[in-house]
């Protein structure tokens, strides 16, 4: 009888359980669990395109124009490497200083756009783009993450590292290259 | 007669110089090559202080020496922070970067937690994000 009113307690209690929704800042450190998160990504993201800034490329003042490669992913657990980049790209676009090309995950978006232009008859000739007008990178910015996870009963400890590197296209010269390491330890009790 | 006051001219001249140029050092607006505007700043304590703000849960972390200096046209910053307590501590830190008219040049960078080991000293260093960043504030969180 007590085991059944206990049971009928909690039941009660957890349909009770008041589930409540807040807005929080989205760049306010996380650490819910020691997986891939909002602040390692925006982290690695800062750090890179600041150093990537500090560069003699960039620094130049030439607005080098480069096209985004991949980061690959060589950890255990999922990772948009895309957000990655593309929080990289966006932060060093906002500097003024670098110019992106177009690169090959959008390339097929552009030529349909440039096709449609030239093909459609309904865009004023003098105003659609016309063939090999597009400007080439000279420089392509590629990466990886890597992870080792070490655990035992009581303790997780995970270290990522992240690399970039920028390669001038024309010469084959690695013009900068920059790491940014993160390490997260979850322990239980 | 009169040329042996030419030596002691000299010498007079050579001191002011002297004196002069270590004066002129640090440019107008500036200490320890951090800009610092219209403010009084005498020491590396009055810095620390005038860059510095603690937001949220305070932190017995204190930033000890920060340094400027320009990396092209941007602002390149050392910001030296220290733990005098006997236990591991926890901080996060991000730059606030101020444009010419004192609004912010940039949006709010994200927090960057931080580990401090007993009585030690880490070094934070960051770039301003863009030319406009002509002044920043070192902001400092608890995450004990």
């Amino acid at each position: 009888m007590r085991t059944l009113i206990a049971v009928l307690a909690i039941a009660a209690l957890a349909g009770c359980a008041k589930e409540t929704t807040r807005y929080g800042d989205a760049r306010g450190v996380e650490t819910v669990t020691n997986q891939f998160g909002s602040t390692d990504l925006q982290m690695i993201a800062e750090s890179m395109a600041r150093s990537m800034q500090d560069t003699s490329v960039i620094k130049s003042g030439n607005l080098p124009v480069v096209t985004v490669q991949e980061v690959r992913n060589k950890t255990s657990e999922y990772i948009d490497t895309r957000a990655i980049t593309d929080s990289i790209r966006s932060e060093l676009q906002k500097g003024g200083k670098v110019r992106f090309a177009v690169d090959a995950s959008a390339m097929n978006q552009q030529v349909d756009e440039v096709k449609r232009q030239q093909q459609s008859e309904y865009y004023a000739k003098e105003t659609a783009v016309q063939k090999g007008q597009m400007v080439g990178a000279q420089y392509r910015m590629e990466g990886n993450i890597t992870s080792i996870v070490k655990q035992n009963q009581g303790t997780k400890d995970v270290y990522y590292k992240f690399n970039l590197q920028l390669w001038n296209i024309r010469n084959g010269l690695l013009e900068w290259s920059d790491e940014k390491e993160i390490r997260k330890t979850t322990t239980r009790g | 007669m009169k040329l042996t006051w030419i030596p002691v001219v000299v010498g007079a001249v050579l001191v002011v110089s002297g004196c002069a140029a270590k004066k002129g050092f640090e440019k107008g607006g500036f200490a320890f090559g951090c800009p610092i505007g219209e403010q009084k700043v005498g020491s590396m304590g009055d810095l620390v202080k005038a860059k510095t703000v603690s937001e949220g849960k305070r932190t017995t972390i204190e930033a000890t020496e920060i340094r400027c200096t320009m990396a092209g046209d941007l602002i390149k910053i050392d910001a030296n922070l220290n733990n005098d307590s006997s236990s591991v501590k926890r901080v996060s830190y991000k730059f606030r970067w101020i444009n010419r008219e004192g609004m912010r040049a940039w949006e709010e960078e994200s927090w960057k937690p931080l580990m401090l080991y007993n009585n030690s000293n880490t070094m934070v260093t960051a770039v301003a994000p863009t030319n406009k960043a002509v002044d920043f504030r070192l902001i400092l969180m608890s995450q004990e």
